[in-house]
């Protein structure tokens, strides 16, 4: 099983690592490891953050992506491997002395000093002079538009103006890269949504190299320049949030994020034979040979549906099938369609798991299909009506996945 | 339901109840002292209460009140600090151990003082021959104090400590202070309130001690009569006068520091 995950996670990861080790990363770490006792929470992360990029850690509680923001920081010593800030080797050094800014989830603000003396508090460690730490919390309390509140203790602000002191209190110290850990898990749903463009465009102003960790994927996918998949302590992908989006590498980071409708087959030629169905898929013959076993996957939203055998250009036919259920969700429809050939999830949890095996199996699940309202105004639906499914996009992954480590 | 809109007995009745309750057995008590105290006219309660010796035993139990207070907090916030911030073998039996004096009779802990610090004691015995003599002396009266006030500043500071917010200290850290600036800076003034209350309370159960003061004391009236002890002292020679004057001192004195602690609290928490 794990054969080919392993095949398949370092040719991801090196296609970064050339396009990267340029001199311009600002941020990077080496093969970090880490074990608690005899349980292994890290193996082998490497990657690199560019000035001024803002690269998000993405993965479940768990997933020891607090483990690297807090071993990047010196807040924990790693293993094995190595941080490297602006060059320079850091592992060895102490927190105080590495000058990076973190941002804690409970934003960490000094409670004794007010919003003025937290910005300054960096600068008046180093001992400098009053007149330049004056000068310094000006500029920055206009940056982060506090100067209103520069007076108050941080009980008085709300969480976006905490957040914003804690962010300021970093930069006064010019820090040589920002950790931001679970930026926006303690504030309500509407906030969160406006402070992530707030940060996003104060980020773009100072140009300082990013890193945030979140389960959050949509934040993930808002406020990264690149996305990093972590999963139970390894990098699963490593990319733009369209490539990993429109190219998850592997099934979890297809199901982590949004969800996906993924099918079992085995791939003969170019194509995927699925339940004796030949899907035309132009497989990447490199990376799969022939008779090898994969999973098709595809987004709800990638499938169309239509009334007659056309396809539309560009997409690939995937099977005849009838509509199981019509539910509307807002701006979508949902629709769960059953394939003519029948697949069959093996994976009673998921809604969108399904395989090709024999009939005779449990509980065969239905794929799910999304579409806007427009498109479900020019073509109705309801369950029970026949319909040609094809596919606008999907990925080939090859049937790997290492379960927890 | 009857009494939602009528008038409630139960009401007048409960409080009225208590404060009865309360007359004879703390209030009324209380009031004596100021009614004896000042039977005479002020001019008799100043003249006791400015009488030499009164100063003086005043004055020793504030000053050593004072060092066993000051011992006890610093110890207080380096035991706390330790505590709470390592985790090791016999972790419990150590705040066990601290706590302890609490649960012992004053008058035995005066005794075990003697037993170790007086001229024939454990340590005693060995420093007598050169000279130093602790029992009997000022400094007596200070290990006193902090043996039977050891656990209260660590019993108030120990809870904050505890929940105190760690990414604090290490946001001061990646921030590039020093342990000992993030201890200043930070830690320290999340405990001002804490600190404040432990001192005070220190402070005021040290001013009252009695029973191991009188122990290792000597009760030498000018040289180690501490305040409490002139009160026994001169009720038994029968100048009530005299003992009442600085009972009402004392009295007063926990009065202020009580009322410091019930309303300093809120004004020293205030974030």
């Amino acid at each position: 099983m794990a054969a080919s995950a392993i095949k398949i996670v370092p040719e991801v990861m090196s296609s970064r690592v050339e396009s990267q080790t340029a001199p311009q990363a600002a941020a990077s770490v080496l093969g970090l490891s880490k074990r608690f006792g005899k349980t292994a929470v890290l193996e082998n992360i490497s990657f690199n953050v560019a000035e001024g990029e803002a690269l998000v850690l993405l993965g479940a509680s768990g997933s020891g992506k607090t483990t690297i923001l807090r071993i990047i920081a010196g807040l924990e010593q790693p293993y094995t491997g190595k941080v490297i800030l602006h060059g320079k080797d850091v592992t060895e050094l102490p927190a105080r002395e590495r000058g990076v800014g973190v941002i804690f989830q409970s934003y960490a603000l000094f409670p004794k000093m007010t919003v003025e003396k937290n910005i300054g508090y960096g600068l008046r460690i180093r001992g400098r002079s009053r007149k330049e730490i004056k000068k310094t919390v000006q500029e920055l309390l206009s940056l982060v538009q506090l100067e209103p509140h520069r007076k108050k203790y941080p009980s008085q602000l709300s969480g976006g103006q905490q957040q914003r002191v804690a962010i300021a209190r970093t930069l006064a110290y010019k820090p040589e890269v920002l950790l931001f850990d679970e930026p926006f898990g303690a504030l309500d749903a509407q906030t969160r949504v406006h402070l992530r463009r707030e940060i996003r465009s104060l980020l773009k102003k100072v140009n300082v190299p990013a890193i945030f960790i979140t389960h959050d994927q949509e934040e993930a996918l808002e406020l990264g320049d690149r996305i990093a998949v972590i999963n139970t302590g390894h990098i699963e992908q490593i990319g733009t949030p369209s490539e990993i989006y429109n190219r998850p590498a592997t099934e979890y980071v297809a199901t982590f994020l949004g969800s996906a409708n993924i099918l079992e087959g085995t791939v003969r030629k170019d194509s995927i034979d699925i339940g004796g169905r030949l899907v035309c898929a132009n497989v990447d013959r490199e990376r799969f040979a022939d008779g090898q076993a994969v999973k098709l996957a595809f987004r709800p939203e990638d499938v169309l549906l239509s009334d007659s055998d056309t396809v539309a250009k560009g997409a690939v036919c995937l099977a005849q099938g009838v509509v199981e259920d019509v539910s509307f969700a807002g701006a979508s429809e949902r629709l769960a369609i059953r394939l003519d050939f029948n697949p069959i999830s093996n994976d009673p949890d998921s809604d969108f798991y399904l395989t090709t095996q024999p009939p005779e199996s449990p509980s065969p699940k239905p794929i799910i299909a999304t579409r806007g309202q427009r498109e479900a105004r020019a073509l109705s639906l309801k369950p029970r009506d026949r319909v040609w499914i094809s596919l606008a996009n999907f990925t080939v992954l090859p049937v790997s996945d290492r379960g927890p480590v | 339901m009857r009494h939602v809109r009528g008038f409630d007995i139960v009401r007048p009745l409960s409080i009225g109840m208590l404060v009865f309750m309360m007359l004879p057995l703390v209030l009324l008590p209380l009031l004596s002292i100021f009614i004896f105290g000042t039977s005479k006219g002020l001019s008799s309660f100043w003249a006791a209460l400015t009488a030499p010796e009164a100063i003086f035993a005043l004055k020793l139990s504030l000053v050593t009140s004072f060092w066993a207070t000051l011992f006890n907090v610093i110890f207080g916030l380096f035991a706390s600090y330790v505590l709470a911030r390592h985790n090791f073998f016999g972790r419990n039996a150590l705040i066990v151990t601290i706590s302890l004096p609490t649960a012992i009779p004053t008058a035995v802990a005066g005794f075990a003082l003697l037993l170790l610090w007086g001229p024939y004691g454990t340590l005693g015995r060995f420093l007598a021959p050169h000279g130093y003599n602790i029992m009997f002396t000022a400094w007596a009266i200070i290990l006193a104090n902090i043996f039977v006030t050891f656990p209260l500043a660590f019993g108030v500071i120990k809870p904050v400590f505890d929940t105190m917010n760690r990414s604090l200290e290490e946001a001061s850290a990646t921030i590039g202070a020093t342990r000992w600036q993030t201890f200043w800076h930070v830690t320290l003034p999340s405990l001002r309130g804490a600190i404040v209350s432990g001192a005070l309370l220190t402070f005021a159960r040290a001013v009252g001690e009695f029973g191991s003061t009188i122990l290792v004391s000597g009760n030498l009236a000018g040289r180690t009569q501490t305040a409490p002890l002139y009160i026994f002292a001169k009720f038994n020679e029968g100048q009530i006068e005299s003992a009442n004057a600085i009972a009402i001192v004392l009295a007063l004195f926990s009065f202020l520091i009580f009322s410091v602690l019930f309303f300093a609290r809120d004004w020293l928490d205030v974030d």
